[in-house]
């Protein structure tokens, strides 16, 4: 009792310092001026200055640097980027894949290779998916049936669908947006998708777009980035960010077992994201960006090679994942958040990080290393649903409760991996739980090829009620479920 | 025979699966009844046939949505089956789906029909069979054909496991109905079982009405000893009365029941064509009142009765025969199901086919298959996997009964044509 009672304090104290230092400085200021007495004001500071001695000199100065740098930072501000709304795709019936068709479908196309067989039921009993998952429909038949035409026909229902939505939500017309830009990693058709949206939507003819693609699926937040770049150099301007990531022309059709992971988790999904930095919409704002800190370890040969897109034996196209996917991750999340820990982790957490440092690098003391406790800095966490295995390491790191990975969990067993636009499930998972609160602050992990990790940090602007439509609206009630360790089919 | 010209006409063949758009079946345990299970090894294959205008407009994906929204309704269907510890099957309701194929074909519906060959509408419905990878079969599939006219076909594979052919038509009417974005209130269900429960004894006879096969295992076909051909005549009502009256004489002709004079003109026929091996045991398959299994597949609602004579076929009377067949025959399913329960191990039966067997599938409601307002021009069923003794089925000709019946009889290769030519020159049909 006593103890915890210590550190809460600790922490008060630590983090409202500088509020406290300033308090002090001018009550001690204030004590000095009364005590050499007041007459008039003028006379009086003319008075004061004359008799203030060197101590009082230095608090004074400390007292104006303070208010300085305030000035400072207030001034040279980039705008705020705030984040309108967001809608996410929510799949039509007729493309629900269950664990059983799509097992079977698995066991009729690998049919003279029992071992993959074998290898592919070990991930569809563990994978956490559930049984209303979807894929696109070139990818019901058997085999496969992956065309051009039918990956645009799943990119426009996608990405058309989550921005009609998107639209209705905000009230912003197609023509007010200044900005898009469109991820998809693995389908980059010409015309790009950014035209295909402006062409949509007609949107105006001086429209800034960019098509990012290659990236995997952390690109959502690195498009998250670039708008942010580009909406704090375009004053008054929306954006408009569309991650997803078309399935139809990425179905493996080999045998090998490295290859058949990402058959069996990616499904069908979508996001569309408005942000903007106008004045007037502010208010309106569900968030606003705090921080986006991006971490890229491909300069290392194993983190560069452990998500690669390559040609099996047999000629057939696929991405292999390395054995060392799981260390290679935690890796990264170490990295990452070591930077963005200076950047929310409150004071108090901060000194006792680097108190412990000190004490084991430098001293050489025996101490465990200090690991911060990010749940000080984030209400809400979305982790990047890659597979059960990763929330299950990322829980395990960070130290969080079931209750802080629900969103993942829920968001893989409801709609699968869905790539980079599976934090924007989450977040509308918490939404739709009616957990988000004004000023909760929100944690979005990526990871994807490269090796990267990317973090965006968002504070909630304004209160949110639960939505009574979107992607999780009709099933919400019926969340969280319990997902068995092996699931028998 | 269905020849290699005529299969050369269907071609462009995809295949898919289509199952329930929202969790239907959760998982759940379906169990089956002794007569499900003695039924096992029959398939029902049926083929609607439809002008351009039912399905005119919609894509492959408009039409495969109207299923997705059908099965929801139909979930049964759409699982698999499993073995309980004890080895007795059962369905798990895992919403797996139904098989879907689409094919083309390059003539028009008309010059289809037109064709001689009757065995040409196997090729228009899937003929796989339950096995032997037996939980990773679909006990329903679909095939979708486009003729060169628009005009489309829809086959239906429907293992007799499910129910007898007054389900599976319930169960097509439903997606008729789907098409036309109407639901049923209730989703499809079996009939509860009343199993007597496993219970070996010393087991008894089999009855006549099945003859014993196997064991299949997992694998549920069982192969003929001769090759087995199908000929379809049809019967006008006129016909008919025709063959009333020589059977009862002028006066008492309205006495006997349209199937049962089918049944007594065609045993004779087929003793005469068999001339040499008796055909003295039939076995009867009539429908009891459909109105109580509305909603449900089942195999309960169909009786079967044998009927056996120790006299000569060929040369009983006609009427000898004709009240045998309507007044001599016993329900003996309680037998078949005591058969299946009291062996050890679960055996293997063929019910069509043991003997000479008819089917009364005239009130079956093919023809109320009503797809965005249009019904079928044509359907043709047929029982795949029946015994060597063969099998009569008689059929509606068209939609309102007006036509009369369809009779389709399958037998080994060498009786049919001497069946065709008895039936000619004795009947004139």
């Amino acid at each position: 009792m006593s103890k915890k009672f210590a550190e809460e304090a600790f922490e008060y104290l630590i983090c409202h310092a500088h509020i406290l230092l300033l308090i002090l400085l001018t009550l001690s200021i204030s004590t000095h001026a009364s005590q050499q007495g007041l007459g008039s004001h003028l006379n009086s500071l003319h008075y004061l200055l004359l008799n203030l001695s060197f101590i009082h000199y230095i608090k004074i100065t400390f007292l104006l640097l303070i208010i300085i740098k305030l000035t400072f930072s207030f001034l040279i501000k980039p705008p705020t980027v705030y984040l309108l709304d967001f809608a996410c795709f929510k799949p039509p019936p007729r493309f629900r894949v269950p664990f059983a068709t799509a097992y079977e479908h698995g066991r009729l196309i690998l049919a003279s290779e029992p071992k993959s067989i074998e290898f592919q039921l070990r991930i569809f009993e563990r994978a956490g998916l559930g049984e209303e998952t979807s894929l696109p429909h070139p990818l019901h038949y058997l085999p496969p049936r992956p065309t051009l035409i039918g990956a645009r026909e799943e990119t426009e229902l996608v990405i058309f669908s989550a921005m009609d939505s998107l639209f209705q939500q905000t009230g912003i017309s197609p023509h007010d947006i200044d900005i898009v830009i469109v991820n998809c990693s693995l389908f980059l058709p010409t015309p790009s998708l950014s035209a295909m949206v402006i062409h949509k939507y007609n949107m105006r003819s001086n429209v800034k777009s960019y098509n990012l693609s290659g990236m995997g699926c952390s690109a959502g937040l690195i498009a998250i980035d670039l708008a942010k770049h580009l909406l704090q150099v375009h004053p008054e301007s929306n954006a408009v960010v569309v991650s997803t990531e078309i399935i139809t022309p990425n179905s493996y059709m080999g045998k090998e077992r490295s290859m058949l992971l990402p058959n069996c988790l990616f499904r069908m999904g979508g996001a569309s994201i408005l942000l903007t930095n106008k004045t007037s919409l502010r208010k309106h704002a569900k968030y606003s960006l705090l921080h986006v800190v991006r971490t890229h370890k491909g300069g290392e040969d194993k983190s560069y090679g452990c998500v690669m897109q390559e040609e099996d034996s047999e000629g057939h196209v696929g991405i292999a994942l390395s054995m060392d996917l799981m260390v290679i991750a935690a890796k990264s999340l170490k990295s990452n958040i070591s930077a963005l820990g200076s950047l929310v982790l409150p004071v108090s957490e901060q000194v006792s990080f680097l108190f412990n440092f000190l004490a084991r690098k430098i001293f050489k003391l025996q101490w465990k290393p200090y690991i911060p406790d990010f749940r000080k800095a984030f209400d809400h966490f979305c982790i990047h649903a890659g597979g059960r295995a990763v929330i299950g390491e990322i829980q395990k790191s960070l130290k969080l409760s079931d209750e802080h990975v629900e969103a993942s969990r829920m968001t893989l067993h409801r709609f699968g991996n869905t790539s980079s636009s599976s934090v924007w499930y989450q977040m509308g998972y918490i939404e739709a739980k009616g957990r988000m609160k004004k000023g909760d602050r929100v944690w979005q992990i990526g990871f994807g090829s490269g090796f990267k990790c990317n973090s965006v940090v968002w504070k909630c602007n304004r209160e949110i009620e639960a939505p009574k439509i979107g992607a999780w609206a009709d099933r919400i009630h019926k969340y969280p479920v319990f997902v068995p360790e092996v699931l028998k089919l | 025979m269905v020849s290699s010209k005529e299969e050369s006409l269907i071609h462009d063949i995809k295949i898919s699966t289509v199952g329930p758009g929202y969790v239907s079946g959760q998982g759940a345990v379906q169990e089956l009844t002794s007569m499900d299970l003695a039924m096992k090894l029959h398939y029902l294959r049926t083929t609607y046939y439809f002008r351009s205008q039912a399905l005119e407009g919609l894509t492959i994906i408009n039409i495969k949505e109207t299923m997705f929204y059908w099965l929801n309704h139909c979930y049964i269907p759409c699982g698999r089956f499993r073995r309980s510890e004890s080895g007795r099957p059962y369905i798990k309701c895992n919403d797996c789906g139904v098989r879907f194929i689409e094919a083309r074909c390059t003539i028009t519906l008309d010059e289809w029909l037109e064709l001689r060959d009757d065995a040409r509408h196997k090729l228009l419905v899937p003929n796989q069979v339950l096995g032997p990878d037996l939980s990773f079969c679909p006990p329903v599939l679909m095939q979708l054909t486009k003729f060169k006219c628009g005009g489309t076909s829809i086959g239906v594979s429907w293992a007799h496991v499910l129910g007898d052919a007054f389900s599976a038509a319930g169960f097509m009417n439903l997606w008729g109905q789907a098409t036309k974005r109407q639901y049923p209130t209730q989703p499809l269900r079996m009939t509860r079982s009343d199993n007597m429960g496993h219970n070996p004894k010393s087991p008894i006879k089999d009855p006549l009405a099945v003859k014993r096969v196997g064991p299949v295992g997992d694998h549920w076909t069982s192969s003929n000893h001769s090759k087995m051909e199908t000929y379809s005549f049809s019967v006008s009502w006129p016909e008919l009365t025709r063959l009333q009256s020589k059977i009862c004489g002028d006066k008492n002709h309205q006495q006997m029941p349209p199937f049962e004079t089918i049944c007594t003109v065609v045993w004779q026929c087929v003793a005469k064509a068999k001339h040499g091996s008796e055909v003295k045991v039939v076995t009867i398959c009539k429908h009891g009142s459909k109105k109580i299994f509305e909603g449900v597949i089942t195999n309960e609602a169909q009786f079967i009765k044998v009927v056996k004579t120790e006299s000569s076929v060929e040369e009983s009377s006609l009427m000898e025969l004709g009240l045998l067949i309507m007044n001599q025959g016993v329900d003996v399913r309680r037998n078949v199901k005591e058969a299946m329960e009291t062996n050890t191990e679960l055996p293997d039966f063929l019910v069509y086919g043991a003997n000479l067997t008819f089917v009364d599938l005239y009130d079956v409601p093919f023809y109320e298959l009503d797809v965005r307002g249009q019904t079928p021009v044509y359907v043709n069923c047929a029982i795949d996997n029946i015994g060597d003794e063969g099998v009569v089925l008689v059929l509606p000709a068209r939609k309102n009964h007006s036509d009369g019946m369809t009779v389709s009889i399958t037998l080994p290769t060498d009786h049919i044509s001497k069946f065709r030519s008895v039936l000619k020159k004795e009947w004139s049909l």
